[in-house]
């Protein structure tokens, strides 16, 4: 998305990587790469309850709203699952890591792309979606799925977890 | 200790090898092209911190000249919706800009620079704004009106600062612009366009005709209600500003999809946008009649389709845009050769297993070429069926 955040997250990983090989010093959590053959098993139905994927981008100034909704409603419901999914590429891993403990998100398990084709991987996920952000998708145990897009409230983020 | 320093060794290695696969999509793919009226054809694009202007004299084969805008590089934004702009002035003016990343996130600010030699050397990139808040000053256009003046519009949050300062509710952002009358020696200060349009879609400019520079952009109505606006932009002068598409799509969010637009000879406003009401996204033709629904509306595209563009040559309209499919990108194409009242069916010109910059319509002799750039590769695709 920016060239300069991309060279810099890069070259940065680069060296905090080689640092905490050494000296593993402490960092907020990382996501996590997500590529095409990943997919399949990150839309996967849940053995029970419902999977929440929060698919957000740095580029978003709604997202992080919309992020820390959806955790505080996950974490008054433990069969619920819930994951953000970063579509900026994994170079910029150190900025989406920061951009998540900046907001208190960090303790909720992160992905980010990894794929020559970012439009690929969206359709992957959810081909009813046209890339906007935030995109909140949810997935049943019986493989039924629920989409939104746009920031959600704490009582959007309720009917769309409990409609059917 | 030789089995840590291994290890150490393995580390580095392994996390190299994943930066390298990493970087392997790391180019930023935006770009912008233009023919000039003697043939010869435009690219800008970046190369790290640098702009590129390119010029081809057999249609994106080969680049007869490369000359770099900045060189003291600097962050550019330069990729989808926020990608360098080229345009042409009358008297082969070469004027480019681009948005530049600030330290916080969406900031920037709208960079320019222009040659005056036929691109063998470039002016010193400067802000065209006054305003030097560190906030969004993002996604510019540019335009070039009848008259040779140099129109710039971008996305602005001045207002938004101000309202929040005030505690007071305001959605999205401003969209502002600014002139040169002066092949761009010297902007106008800056005029806003509108309140509270959306923060992140590219704005749509096209030339009518009469010689004015008229935009098409994403704005918020009502509880954040995404559709489009329209407005002549004057060389001075009130903006008059009126609704244009009516797909009542509500998102708080970001679509990081703006539309396009073409003027014909007659007046008659051609334009492609996406939206996705009711949970449908779908690439929508319309001819804009601004206060009012378009006329002839037909469903272009629908599920992965995205980042239409637009041309027209008297009655011949063409419409490109990218189609995902589980198998890759394909760069897909419809006609029209009765002014835009009905399209021929859907057909790909050209795909690709990678990602490429956004197609960009661009007319030369009466022919429409979709310019493309999968995996970095700049071709110009031809637009005609084989028969």
């Amino acid at each position: 998305m920016i060239a300069w955040l991309r060279r810099r997250g890069a070259s940065a990983a680069l060296c905090a990587l080689a640092v905490f090989s050494m000296a593993a010093p402490v960092r907020a959590a990382a996501p996590t790469p997500l590529a095409a053959a990943d997919v399949g098993a990150l839309v996967a139905a849940p053995a029970k309850g419902s999977k929440v994927l929060a698919l957000w981008s740095l580029d978003c100034a709604y997202c992080e709203e919309n992020l820390a909704a959806l955790r505080t409603y996950q974490r008054q419901h433990a069969d619920v699952q819930l994951v953000y999914v970063a579509t900026d590429p994994m170079a910029q891993r150190d900025a989406l890591a920061q951009r998540l403990k900046d907001a208190k998100l960090d303790d909720v398990p992160a992905r980010a792309y990894t794929d020559a084709t970012p439009d690929r991987l969206n359709f992957m996920i959810d081909p009813t979606w046209g890339g906007e952000t935030p995109r909140t998708l949810v997935i049943r145990a019986d493989g039924s799925r629920e989409a939104y897009s746009g920031a959600l409230t704490p009582e959007r983020v309720a009917k769309l977890l409990e409609q059917r | 200790m030789r089995a840590m320093l291994l290890l150490l060794a393995v580390s580095i290695q392994a996390a190299h090898a994943h930066d390298m696969a990493g970087m392997a999509n790391e180019a930023p793919l935006g770009f912008d092209a233009a023919m000039d009226n003697t043939g010869h054809l435009w690219v800008v694009d970046t190369v790290g911190e640098h702009v590129r202007v390119r010029r081809s004299d057999d249609m994106g084969r080969d680049f007869a000249l490369s000359t770099i805008v900045n060189p003291t590089g600097e962050p550019i934004y330069a990729e989808g919706e926020n990608r360098p702009k080229i345009a042409l002035g009358p008297k082969g003016e070469l004027y480019v800009t681009w948005s530049q990343p600030r330290k916080a996130p969406w900031t920037g600010f709208v960079r320019f620079s222009r040659s005056l030699d036929g691109g063998a050397h470039f002016d010193a990139p400067k802000t065209v704004h006054t305003d030097t808040a560190e906030i969004t000053h993002r996604f510019d256009s540019l335009a070039v009106d009848g008259k040779g003046n140099v129109i710039v519009a971008w996305i602005d949050k001045r207002d938004l600062e101000a309202a929040t300062r005030a505690h007071k509710p305001y959605l999205g952002a401003a969209t502002y612009y600014s002139w040169s009358t002066d092949s761009g020696t010297t902007f106008a200060p800056e005029r806003k366009i509108t309140d509270q349009s959306c923060e992140c879609c590219r704005i749509a400019l096209a030339r009518a005709p009469d010689g004015s520079i008229d935009a098409f952009f994403r704005a918020i109505y009502g509880d954040n209600i995404r559709d489009h606006a329209y407005a002549t932009l004057p060389i001075g002068g009130k903006v008059n500003v009126q609704r244009a598409t009516f797909t009542q799509w509500h998102i708080e969010g970001c679509p990081h999809h703006g539309p396009s637009l073409a003027i014909d000879a007659a007046g008659t406003r051609h334009a492609v946008w996406f939206s996705a009401a009711d949970g449908k996204p779908q690439i929508t033709y319309g001819q804009l009649q601004p206060g009012k629904e378009p006329a002839h509306q037909a469903i272009v595209a629908g599920n992965g389709a995205s980042h239409a563009d637009l041309a027209v040559d008297g009655r011949h309209v063409w419409i490109a845009w990218h189609q995902m499919t589980a198998n890759g990108l394909e760069l897909m194409l419809r006609e029209s050769n009765d002014g835009g009242t009905t399209f021929g069916e859907p057909r790909a010109i050209a795909n690709t297993s990678g990602a490429s910059g956004w197609p960009k319509l661009v007319l030369h002799d009466h022919r429409a070429f979709v310019a493309w750039n999968p995996g970095g590769q700049f071709r110009m695709v031809p637009t005609e069926a084989l028969q």
